[in-house]
């Protein structure tokens, strides 16, 4: 049956091709995001196993993963995918390793890890697989994209929506991603304020009215801590088999010194600085040429000292907010109470077992005959928590659980003492709050209380 | 066969983490992920085990192949009409949605050729898409077959494009059938269209069902939430396509795979800890942190940890936690657990070898419940009054749902652009069939509700039943007063019913089980009638124990009742009224009947199900009544080993009801209607091609010319998304108890029909679907359906309706006795009492 999916093509071809599909590029944006494909669950009957398409299976699953997270690798190779050029003998095309583009979804990934921004933006989004990458993030908050392909937005958003697990394991902090539609030469004030915003592979989009425009919207307007520009480097393309522009709707394509040229000007009238870099290693023997895409990365130089002009901007809403999705996080209280009251009961009942096991063990010391049961964990699985020394003292010191009768009492400052409920809810009043609704608490409200005994214990011998 | 053993047997590679484990014992226990789509039959369990009922739902669209099974064609009697008339006319609000389409809609279908021939499916569809001639076309295409709603001009279009390096490339489109919109290639299609507009929603699929879990019901003292979402489907009712939605919740424990086991370790100990995270684990569906996948466990490997390392396709090696932190951003904690394996399903090649995964346990949860938390009734408690729904929050539910995908502009368009509509909720008329008389020895009684006339019958006396003179009752020391206060209270009730208990012989035993069972073996002798039980807890070796060894080694009826249900305040007299009410059965005795008109008709009920120990063992369970009043039965239960779900041993069955009946009537039964309990999705053909026969055969042969009996089958059902509502003003209700459905929400290709006969306070009732596949009987439809009502007042297990007709509820409680206590087939010396009870 067939999967209704949208136009994309082979997703491991080269650079070349890859570059080469933007066929409809509309003013701002890149329609396409050169090659790198959506990978779509196809809607057909019940796949369990779920990975049915022929990337991104999320499993380490054997002998399937590509890029090696290693730095650009390129390697000659003959022409295979999609057929057989006219009367040429097997030619050499370039392919990098991993594909450029995830060469350079790496390279944000790897600034993101260093800078920790809080609000990201990526202006010409596409089918949002770098707005994909970068939710995973836990420093991120606020993701945003935006694309010129209203179509692309609608079709591709429900993919940043939160993955299922992560309602049940939320993330620490709240994360809202929204796209909106629009150009990146219009201004609109909810793009103000941003710790880092890219561009990758727009520029050589835009026509020159445009990239006129282009820099007093994003580096004037936005005014962002950081920008990153990426661009094709056009020293690199006669390594390309046909010497032309590498996507029909390139406007130019620029040398490292026409880059820099423009970038340096940029940079210098809004106050940046920037430094040049790339991705995309040339083969030996043409290191001269330079990477194939070449990135400027640009820093405000006021640091953050400007933001207080952010509040004077009066609002302006141009964009056209598409899609929009809040993740479940710590910070919401709801989402913590749930959260806490299940690692809670958890280390509750942790607690209670070891407990019981106590009991168990002291009954067969004073009963020599009813032993011969072994507990002694076996070295080579050890599984659960270890903890510090620091952390087992402070366990150590609190108050220890108790029995009353088939009550088994285990205090709120011991259970606080844990650091999985540490890094929850350091406090004991605020603990009790959360979970006075939940769970039984002893009549002072300083203890957790349950059963010491549940009829669904699994026992060794009811096997 | 260990998982691993599993795993090579499907003829898989194992690629780098494959060395040998030394030993992974433990019987694979498969414990489907629990859909509670539908009502919990809490109220209905025996005072013994306190076993819950669970419920498996199968996984695969096989629904399209039963209804590829038109047995209605061969059945004369209801080809032209198979609805009844009796009854008071009742109108029912459905769960269904019409889809309406324009009068002369098809879906066209091609095939694509391209020339030169392309290898990459994304290629292909790329150039298609982007022809000039489908621009603008509701289009659906997998690199091979395309779907269209408008017909091409051309039979066989040829159209050439270029790609992006100028190949010209041919692609060759021939039209290769027009689709009615009730072939069942369209009605798949439509349900890919639905999949497609629920993700619009901002649902999730998993398995076959949409879920929301930003609005999860939570049970947290269970370590449990639950998602709420809808089950759907698309498909040819009786005369036209309708959608079907039900309210389904997702189990979800809010633990992941690495806590579950640290508990399990907890538990167990180390010594059995490997072998019991085996059988907890393997067989079910783990969701992974870092995607939206489900996995099913086949596998764990013990000799492979997260610092190992992997090759990736790329060639280079990483390590499982290098791995996670770049791609993810995930820092495992723990280096020490091992990693599940999962064997992913091919589906385009079949016939490549399955795909192996390996899993971190830290990054998976665990979905549906284990095998240990279905037999938790305070867990499957909670979760029943969580997902209890009335017919009110139903319908708000529904209506929810409608609204968001009226609303939703793309879900619309998604429609629109292949010319469905997505109309009104559905309302037919449904009729209720008038109550039915309860015939008590010297009493004829009207219950005030059928689901319940326990009371109506207090003082009454059953129609027969054996003095109970000798007999034992085993207990523990401590339960001894108890177990006194029991005893009147139990001679009490039985001489106001008419069944006479004697005093028993009293042992007193030590709290273990292997002293009630050293008790029992030392003190049973051929005299004894029957053995009651006093235990201590609900521990399940003690039951097992017990009920095998009074069951298959030395057949005598036994009763075990736990302290803690005499203990309750105040429910002694209830307790003791309804256990002698069992062992009135157990012995052979007969409590109540309905007015049967139809004379010399055997009643016979099926049930397959899956040994609990041995997956690879069906259990199946044979009732037969044996007398014209239905209620006298008999009861065989058959082990065989078989793969499928399909019984081989009913013609033995058969053969021995018919001479049992043959003994007490001197005679053959006229009529056979025989119900047929269990039967999963895709089964239906199987069912008819080899169960039908194999009672067809049984009956020949016992037959002579003078009589052979006429042998009809009817498939219940009791799983399916249909429910039905009463309107009154703006509220909607469950429908009267007896309200049948035999038109609209039916099918044309079958003789079948619903009936309610649930009566729910706080939840939905759900209809039981009836199908009549094979009826040389040629009853009237009206006839069948009464004849299906009077039966489900005829389980002595419980004084009013079940939801099933008795003999396929005696033959479910039987194969689950079997499947989950005994392990062997019972002793043919209890088959003349209802020994299961």
């Amino acid at each position: 049956m067939a999967g209704l999916r949208t136009p994309s093509e082979d997703p491991e071809g080269a650079e070349r091709r890859r570059d080469a599909q933007g066929q409809r590029a509309a003013r701002c944006g890149r329609p396409a995001r050169c090659g790198e494909q959506r990978v779509e669950q196809r809607g057909c009957a019940g796949v369990r196993g779920g990975a049915s398409s022929s990337t991104g299976l999320g499993g380490a699953l054997s002998q399937r993963f590509a890029f090696p997270g290693g730095n650009a690798s390129y390697c000659w190779c003959n022409s295979v995918a999609g057929g057989n050029f006219e009367d040429v003998t097997p030619e050499k095309v370039i392919r990098f390793n991993p594909p450029l583009y995830k060469q350079r979804y790496q390279f944000v990934r790897d600034l993101v890890d260093r800078h920790e921004p809080k609000k990201v933006a990526d202006l010409g989004c596409g089918d949002t697989k770098l707005l994909k990458l970068l939710k995973i993030y836990p420093c991120i908050q606020l993701l945003v994209g935006v694309d010129i392909n209203e179509e692309k937005l609608h079709s591709n958003g429900h993919y940043l929506s939160p993955y299922l697990g992560e309602f049940v394991k939320p993330r620490d902090r709240d994360l809202t991603v929204t796209l909106y539609h629009g150009s990146v030469v219009e201004r609109d004030s909810r793009l103000l304020g941003f710790d880092l915003i890219t561009c990758i592979e727009l520029i050589e989009h835009l026509d020159s009215d445009d990239l006129a425009r282009f820099p007093e919207v994003v580096f004037g307007y936005l005014s962002p801590a950081m920008i990153v520009i990426s661009t094709p480097n056009a020293e690199f393309n006669p390594l390309f088999p046909t010497v032309t522009l590498r996507d029909a709707d390139h406007k130019f394509e620029w040398s490292r010194m026409e880059f820099q040229t423009w970038a340096s000007q940029v940079a210098d009238r809004y106050n940046y600085h920037v430094e040049f870099t790339g991705v995309g290693t040339p083969p030996a023997g043409s290191e001269h040429v330079g990477y194939c895409t070449q990135i400027g990365v640009f820093r405000k130089n006021s640091g953050k000292l400007a933001e207080p002009s952010v509040s004077q901007q009066p609002d302006q809403h141009v964009y056209k907010a598409v899609y929009t999705t809040s993740y479940p996080s710590l910070q919401q209280e709801k989402v913590l109470k749930f959260v806490l009251v299940g690692e809670l009961l958890i280390q509750v009942d942790r607690l209670r077992l070891r407990h019981q096991r106590m009991l168990r063990e002291q009954e067969k010391e004073q009963d020599p005959k009813a032993g011969g049961m072994d507990f002694s964990p076996a070295p080579h699985l050890l599984l659960g928590a270890v903890f510090t020394e620091a952390e087992k003292a402070r366990i150590e010191n609190s108050p220890k659980p108790f029995c009353e009768g088939e009550k088994f009492c285990i205090p709120l400052q011991r259970l606080l003492a844990y650091p999985k409920l540490h890094r929850l809810c350091a406090d004991e009043e605020r603990m009790r709050c959360l979970i006075a609704d939940s769970v039984c608490l002893s009549s002072d409200g300083s203890a957790v209380v349950v059963d010491l005994h549940n009829s669904w214990d699994y026992r060794p011998e009811d096997n | 066969m260990s998982g691993r053993a599993r795993v090579r047997a499907r003829g898989s590679t194992p690629g780098h983490g494959a060395r040998a484990v030394g030993n992974a014992p433990g019987d694979i226990t498969v414990s489907v992920f629990l859909s509670l789509s539908h009502v919990y039959e809490v109220g209905i369990s025996s005072g013994d085990g306190g076993h819950t009922f669970k419920e498996t739902q199968g996984k695969d669209r096989q629904d399209f192949i039963d209804l590829g099974v038109c047995t209605r064609e061969k059945l004369a009697h209801v080809k032209d009409c198979k609805t009844g008339s009796s009854g008071i006319p009742v109108r029912l609000v459905t769960n269904l949605f019409s889809l309406d389409l324009p009068q002369d809609w098809q879906l066209y279908q091609y095939h694509a050729t391209y020339s030169p021939e392309l290898a990459s499916r994304r290629l292909r569809i790329a150039l298609l898409y982007n022809h000039s001639i489908l621009l603008d076309k509701a289009k659906a295409f997998d690199g091979t077959s395309l779907f269209l709603s408008e017909k091409l001009d051309q039979k066989v279009t040829e159209l050439t494009c270029e790609t992006q390096r100028g190949e010209t490339i041919k692609i060759t489109l021939t039209l290769t059938s027009e689709l009615l919109s009730n072939s069942p290639v369209c009605i798949q299609f439509f349900s890919v269209i639905f999949r497609k507009i629920f993700k619009k929603l901002n649902m999730y699929q998993i398995g076959r069902n949409f879920y929301k879990p930003s609005e999860p019901v939570e049970i947290p003292q269970h370590k449990l939430s639950l998602w709420p979402g809808f089950a759907i489907s698309v498909s040819y009712f009786e005369s036209r396509l309708l959608f079907n939605a039900d309210v389904s919740y997702k189990v979800l424990r809010n633990e992941t795979v690495l806590e579950f086991m640290t508990d399990l370790c907890f538990r167990t100990g180390m010594s059995g800890f490997t072998e019991a995270c085996q059988k907890q684990l393997v067989g079910l569906v783990v969701l992974t942190r870092y995607n939206n996948k489900t996995y099913r466990i086949d596998d764990i490997d013990w000799s492979v940890k997260p610092t190992h390392a992997f090759q990736k396709r790329g060639g280079s090696v990483v390590t499982y936690v290098d791995y996670y932190k770049q791609q993810y951003d995930i820092t495992l904690s723990d280096l020490n657990q091992p990693v599940l394996v999962s064997l992913l399903k091919r589906k385009r090649t079949d016939h490549a070898e399955p795909q192996m995964v390996h899993l971190i346990p830290e990054l998976c949860f665990l979905t549906g419940l284990t095998s240990q938390a279905t037999s938790d009734f305070h867990l499957m408690k909670a979760v029943a009054e969580a997902t209890r729904l009335s017919p009110m929050g139903r319908q708000q539910q529904l209506a929810r749902l409608v609204d968001d995908m009226q609303r939703n502009q793309v879900a619309r368009l998604e429609l629109e652009t292949w010319g469905l509509h997505f109309g009104s909720q559905i309302s037919l008329n449904g009729r209720v069939v008038p109550s039915e008389k309860i015939l008590l020895q010297d009493y004829t009684c009207q219950p005030a509700s059928a689901a319940d006339w326990s009371k109506d019958m207090r003082a009454c006396k059953v129609l027969s039943s054996q003095p109970l003179n000798r007999w034992l009752i085993v207990c523990c020391n401590r339960a001894e007063d108890l177990m006194e206060a029991f005893l009147s209270c139990l001679r009490r009730v039985g001489s106001g019913m008419g069944f006479s208990v004697g005093y028993p012989k009293i042992i007193k035993v030590d709290e273990t089980p292997a002293a009630f069972l050293r008790a029992i073996q030392l003190h049973v002798d051929p005299d004894v009638q029957l053995v009651m039980c006093i235990l201590p807890s609900n521990q399940k070796n003690y039951y097992d124990s017990i009920k095998k060894y009074l069951s298959a080694d030395c057949p005598v009826p036994s009763q075990c009742v736990l302290t803690r249900t005499l203990n309750k305040q105040g429910m002694m007299m209830s307790v003791a009224t309804k256990i002698a009410m069992q062992m009135t059965c157990k012995l052979g005795g007969e409590l109540w009947a309905v007015e049967i008109p139809l004379k010399s008709l055997m009643v016979v009920g099926i049930a397959i199900c899956r040994d609990a120990l041995n997956r690879d063992v069906a259990v199946v369970g044979f009732v037969a009544s044996i007398n014209s009043r239905i209620t006298r039965w008999f009861s065989r239960c058959v082990l065989q080993k078989s793969a499928a779900d399909i019984a081989d041993c009913l013609k033995v069955c058969m053969t021995g009801a018919l001479n049992k009946w043959y003994k007490s009537n001197h005679d053959l039964p006229a009529r056979i209607v025989a119900y047929r309990y269990g039967v999963g999705d895709g089964q239906l053909k199987a069912v008819l091609e080899y169960e039908v026969p194999q009672l067809l055969s049984s009956v020949t042969e016992c037959g002579s010319d003078a009589r052979t009996s006429r042998l009809s089958l009817v498939v219940v059902r009791k799983r399916c998304l249909l429910r039905f509502f009463t309107e009154t003003g703006r509220a909607v209700r469950n429908p009267p108890l007896g309200t049948v459905v035999d038109s609209e929400a039916t099918r044309p290709e079958w003789y079948d029909f619903y009936l309610v006969n649930q009566l729910a306070t706080r939840g939905t009732v759900s209809p039981i679907h009836y199908n009549v596949i094979y009826d040389d009987n040629a009853l009237k439809p009206d006839h069948m359906q009464r004849l299906t009502f009077k039966l489900c007042h005829l389980y002595y297990n419980w004084p009013g309706i079940v939801s099933v007709p008795a003999p396929c509820q005696y033959a479910h409680k039987l194969t689950f006795l079997v499947a989950q206590s005994i392990h062997k087939e019972p002793s043919l010396e209890l088959a003349n009492n209802l020994f299961y009870l």
